[in-house]
C-alpha cells in the first residue's frame, strides 16, 4: 500500500511544482524584499502574509505537517533575508518562536495519538539565533506603528505633528486603517506568545497572567476580524472567488508561499496536497483554542482527584483540539506529581478517605502502591487524549486496574489474612490497604462506565445494539454505586473518628442514615438504564422489524465484540450474554413495572437537585435527567 | 516514522458514497458476478476504482492483491458485458487471528441502490468464511451512511473510531464482523 506511481499527479506531488529549490524560488522573485516598491501595496501584502500564516498555523494545529503549512512560507524558510523589512522580520520571528513553543508542549505531553505529523520538524529551520528576543523586536515595531497611528490621527484633526515621523505607507486616506489592521495582528501574536510562556510556568503559577493575555488575544482577534472590511475595500480591484474560502482577510492570494518546496526535504513519503483552512475558519479556530485554554487556566487545581476527573470529563465535552489538550495534560502531570506539586500517593490517600497523617506512610514504597501511582498518572494522561484514542486506551487499561487490585489484595492477604470490611483493627497499614482496595474497585468501575459512555459519544453503537449497551451500563452502574456508597460510608467513619467524641444527636443519626446525594445521583442513572434496556428489549421482542438478524452472525457475536475488554477484566463478574438474554427475553410493553423505572429516575432527580445547588454541571445533568434524557456523567 | 507512513498510506480503502443520479434500468438477474479472470480484468477494475474513489492506488497495489489472493481479491459485477462494480479483498494472519479484509468496494453511480454492492460483499464474506477466516474487517468514513448501513445489515459492528484517519480530517470507523465459532462436527 506504500507504493506510488511516478508522474501520477494524485500520488506524485513532485510532478506539480514550480521551483526545485528555495534558492531557485527566491532567484525567480517568489518572495521579494521589499514585497512591493509601492509602500501601500507592500503593507497590504505583508498583512496578507500574516493572515495566510495564521491560516497555515491553524491547519497545522488541526493535523497537517509544519512543512506543508507554516513552513510553506519562503520568508520563514530564509528568515535572515527579511531583516531589511522590520515588519515582516519581526512577525516571522515571533511565528517561528511560537511554533517552537507549541511543538515543545505537544512533544512533552507525548499523547501518542494519531497526531504523529504534528511534531515533525526534521529539516525545518525552527531554531533561530536571537528568537528569545522576538518579543522585544516585535514591541519595537509595534511602538513605531502606534506612533504612526497617533501621527495620522493628529494630522486628520489638524493638530501639529508631535514628531517628524515617516508614515507607514504613502496613501494618507488608508494610513489609519492599515495601522490599526497591523497593530491588532502584532498584538495578537505578542499576547499569544505570552499565553504560551505563562502556561509553561511550573505548578500553574502563570495561569492567572495567562488569562489576562487570553482576554487580550480575544480582543485583538475581534479587531482582526473587523479589519477585513477595510482591507477588502481599500483597493479598486476585487478578488475572484468566494471570499469565505480565502486564506487572507483582503481576499488576495499571499505572496511568498510554496508548499512543494519542502516536500523533498522534510516528509519521509511524498506528501499529498492539503487544503489550508480559510482565514475565517482559522480565526474561529484560534477563538476556540483560546476559550479552551482559558478554561484550563481558570481551573482551581483542586487536590481532590474526584473533582479533577469531573473537570477533565467536562472539559472534553467541548472537543478541545490537540494543543489545548496537551496544555491540560502538562498542567496536571508534571515531574511525576499532580500539578507538579502533590505526590500521587498523597492524592490516592485523600481520594480513598484516609487520614491526612497516612499520606507520607512508608507503605507507599511498596511496589504495588508505586504501580498504582503510575496508573493514576496514566489515567490522567489518557483522559486528556482525543475521545477515540481515549476509549481504546481506557478499554485496555481496565486489565491493568484489575491486575493491581489482585496484587494489592494478595499483598494484603499475605500480611493480614482475610479481608474484612468491618474490621475494627487500628493497624494503620491494614486501614490503608482496606481503603485503597475499595477505592481501586470504585475507580475501575468508573473507568468501565466512561468506556461504555464514550461509545455513545463516538457513535460506535448502532440502534440495534442499544439494548445490550444499556443493559451492560446498568450492570456496571450497580457495582459503581455499591462501591461509591461503601467508599462514602468508610469516609464518613473516618471523619466521625476525627470529630468530637460527643454523643450523636438524633439529627446527626438521621443524616447518617440518608443515602448520600452522589449515590442517589448514580441510582437515578441506574433507573434510567434499566428502563431503557427493558423498553428496547420490549420493542425487539414484540415488533419483528426491530430484530433483523444478519446472515453471518448473531447478537451473541456482537455482544462478545463490544464487551470483550470488560469481560476479559471480569467487569463486572458473572455478566455474560446468557445473563443478558435471560434479563431481557420476557420484556413486554404490557409490563407496567417498566414505566416505574422512568418515574423513579425523575423522582430521584427532583429530590437530589437541592444537594447540588453549587454544582452547575450536575444541576444541568439532573435537569436533562428529569426530562428523561440519558446524558453521560 | 512508521506511524506517519501508515497514516499516509493506509486507510485508502474506501467504499463509495451513494448519490442519487440518473439510474440504469435493469433486472437483478441480469447482473453477472465474475471472479478475476486474468490481466484483461485489471484495467476494468482500475478504471472503476480510479473513477469512483478519491484515494489513488498504484498498479503495485492491484498486483499485490491479485498475485496473493487471485480467487478472493477481485469480484466483479457485469451488466451486458460492462463492468459496473467490483470488490477487492484479502485475508491473512493478524495477531493470531485469521482475518479477512475488504479493501475497496465500488459500484458505478447509475447502478447503485439495487443491492449489487451487498451481493459483492456477501459473496466475498462467504468465501472468507469458507476459507477459515475468524473475522472480517474494513475501514469506512464516519460520514459514509450508505456503507455503514450496508455493513451493519451484514453483522458488522463499529469496533473503533479512528480520529482524523483520512487526509481531509474525517474520522473512520473500523468495522468488524466476527463469525460464530464453527459448529462441532459429531
Amino acid at each position: 500500500m506504500s507504493a506510488l506511481e511516478i508522474m501520477d499527479p494524485k500520488m506524485d506531488s513532485g510532478i506539480v511544482c514550480t521551483y526545485y529549490s528555495i534558492d531557485e524560488a527566491i532567484e525567480n522573485g517568489a518572495a521579494p524584499i521589499p514585497i512591493s516598491l509601492d509602500s501601500t501595496i507592500d503593507v497590504r501584502c505583508t498583512i496578507d502574509i500574516m493572515d495566510h500564516l495564521l491560516a497555515c498555523e491553524a491547519a497545522w494545529h488541526k493535523g497537517h505537517s509544519l512543512a506543508q503549512t507554516v513552513f510553506s512560507c519562503i520568508y520563514l524558510l530564509r528568515l535572515d533575508r527579511t531583516a531589511p523589512h522590520a515588519l515582516l522580520h519581526s512577525y516571522c520571528r515571533i511565528i517561528r518562536a511560537t511554533c517552537k513553543a507549541v511543538v515543545s508542549v505537544v512533544s512533552d505531553a507525548r499523547t501518542h495519538e494519531e497526531e504523529d505529523l504534528f511534531t515533525m520538524t526534521y529539516g525545518l529551520p525552527l531554531n533561530g539565533d536571537g528568537d528569545d528576543k522576538c518579543l522585544s523586536i516585535l514591541n519595537a515595531v509595534e511602538e513605531t506603528i502606534s506612533r504612526q497611528l497617533r501621527a495620522c490621527k493628529a494630522t486628520s484633526s489638524k493638530r501639529r505633528l508631535p514628531e517628524d515621523l515617516e508614515p507607514l505607507q504613502s496613501n494618507p486616506n488608508l494610513e489609519e486603517g492599515f495601522c490599526k489592521a497591523l497593530l491588532c495582528r502584532l498584538r495578537f501574536r505578542k499576547h499569544f506568545f505570552h499565553v504560551l510562556s505563562c502556561m509553561k510556568r511550573p505548578q500553574g503559577r502563570g495561569l492567572e497572567s495567562a488569562r489576562k493575555h487570553i482576554a487580550s488575544c480575544l480582543t485583538e482577534l475581534e479587531s482582526i476580524l473587523k479589519s477585513a472590511d477595510f482591507l477588502r475595500s481599500c483597493f479598486d480591484e476585487s478578488c475572484e472567488g468566494d471570499i469565505d474560502d480565502k486564506t487572507t482577510a483582503s481576499g488576495f492570494e499571499p505572496i511568498g508561499f510554496d508548499a512543494m518546496l519542502n516536500s523533498r526535504l522534510s516528509a519521509p513519503t511524498p506528501p499529498r496536497a492539503i487544503k489550508i483552512l480559510s482565514w475565517k475558519k482559522a480565526v474561529e479556530y484560534f477563538v476556540k483554542l483560546l476559550h479552551d485554554l482559558d478554561v484550563i487556566c481558570s481551573y482551581s487545581l483542586d487536590p481532590r482527584l474526584e473533582s479533577l476527573l469531573r473537570f477533565v470529563v467536562q472539559f472534553q465535552k467541548s472537543q478541545p483540539d490537540l494543543v489545548a489538550r496537551s496544555h491540560l495534560q502538562l498542567l496536571l502531570v508534571q515531574d511525576g506529581k499532580l500539578y507538579g506539586r502533590d505526590p500521587f500517593f498523597a492524592v490516592i490517600n485523600k481520594a480513598a478517605a484516609l487520614p491526612e497523617a497516612t499520606k507520607n506512610h512508608d507503605i507507599q514504597k511498596n511496589e504495588s502502591f508505586l504501580q498504582l501511582g503510575m496508573l493514576v498518572m496514566n489515567l490522567l494522561k489518557i483522559l486528556c487524549t482525543n475521545a477515540a484514542w481515549q476509549r481504546r486506551k481506557l478499554g485496555k487499561f481496565l486489565q491493568d486496574w484489575r491486575v493491581i487490585y489482585v496484587q494489592l489484595e494478595l499483598a494484603f492477604r499475605n500480611e493480614y489474612g482475610e479481608v474484612s470490611s468491618s474490621s475494627n483493627d487500628e493497624n494503620t497499614c491494614m486501614k490503608i490497604f482496606q481503603h485503597i482496595l475499595l477505592w481501586v474497585e470504585e475507580q475501575t468501575y468508573w473507568i468501565a462506565f466512561r468506556f461504555l459512555i464514550l461509545g455513545f459519544e463516538l457513535e460506535l453503537y448502532s440502534t440495534g445494539e442499544y439494548c445490550m449497551v444499556y443493559w451492560y451500563l446498568y450492570a456496571v452502574l450497580i457495582k459503581l454505586t455499591e462501591k461509591t456508597h461503601l467508599m462514602m460510608a468508610v469516609s464518613h467513619d473516618t471523619a466521625k473518628r476525627k470529630g468530637k467524641k460527643k454523643k450523636d444527636s438524633p439529627k446527626d443519626l438521621a443524616r447518617e442514615s440518608r443515602i448520600p446525594p452522589a449515590v442517589l445521583f448514580l441510582q437515578c442513572y441506574i433507573c434510567l438504564a434499566e428502563g431503557l434496556t427493558m423498553m428496547l428489549a420490549a420493542l425487539r421482542n414484540e415488533i419483528p422489524v426491530f430484530h433483523s438478524p444478519s446472515p453471518f452472525n448473531t447478537e451473541h457475536e456482537k455482544f462478545v465484540q463490544h464487551f470483550e475488554l470488560l469481560q476479559r477484566a471480569c467487569i463486572p463478574d458473572h455478566v455474560s450474554y446468557p445473563s443478558y438474554k435471560e434479563s431481557t427475553t420476557h420484556a413486554r410493553f404490557s409490563t407496567l413495572a417498566m414505566y416505574n423505572y422512568f418515574k423513579d429516575a425523575q423522582r430521584i432527580a427532583k429530590e437530589v437537585k437541592s444537594s447540588f445547588s453549587n454544582d452547575p454541571e450536575r444541576l444541568a445533568e439532573l435537569r436533562k435527567l428529569e426530562q428523561g434524557i440519558f446524558y453521560p456523567i | 516514522m512508521l506511524l506517519q507512513q501508515q497514516k499516509e498510506t493506509r486507510g485508502r480503502e474506501r467504499t463509495m458514497e451513494a448519490k442519487p443520479e440518473e439510474k440504469a434500468e435493469f433486472e437483478e438477474a441480469e447482473i453477472e458476478y465474475v471472479s478475476y479472470g486474468g490481466e484483461h480484468h485489471l484495467p476494468l477494475i482500475m478504471n472503476l476504482v480510479d473513477q469512483e474513489l478519491s484515494e489513488p492506488y498504484s498498479i503495485f497495489t492491484y498486483r499485490y492483491f491479485v498475485y496473493l489472493w487471485p480467487q478472493l481479491s477481485f469480484l466483479q459485477a457485469f451488466h451486458k458485458g460492462k463492468c459496473v462494480g467490483t470488490v477487492v479483498c484479502k485475508m491473512g494472519e493478524h495477531r493470531n487471528t485469521f482475518r479477512g479484509y475488504i479493501a475497496m468496494l465500488v459500484v458505478i453511480k447509475p447502478y447503485r441502490g439495487r443491492g449489487i454492492a451487498t451481493e459483492l460483499v456477501t459473496r466475498s464474506i462467504r468465501m472468507m468464511m469458507e476459507s477459515g477466516c475468524e473475522e472480517v474487517t474494513l475501514e469506512a468514513e464516519v460520514t459514509n451512511k450508505g456503507a455503514l448501513a450496508l455493513y451493519g445489515r451484514l453483522g458488522f459492528i463499529r469496533a473503533k473510531r479512528l480520529f482524523h484517519y483520512y487526509l481531509n480530517g474525517v474520522d473512520a470507523f473500523r468495522l468488524k464482523l466476527l463469525f460464530p465459532p464453527p459448529r462441532q462436527v459429531l
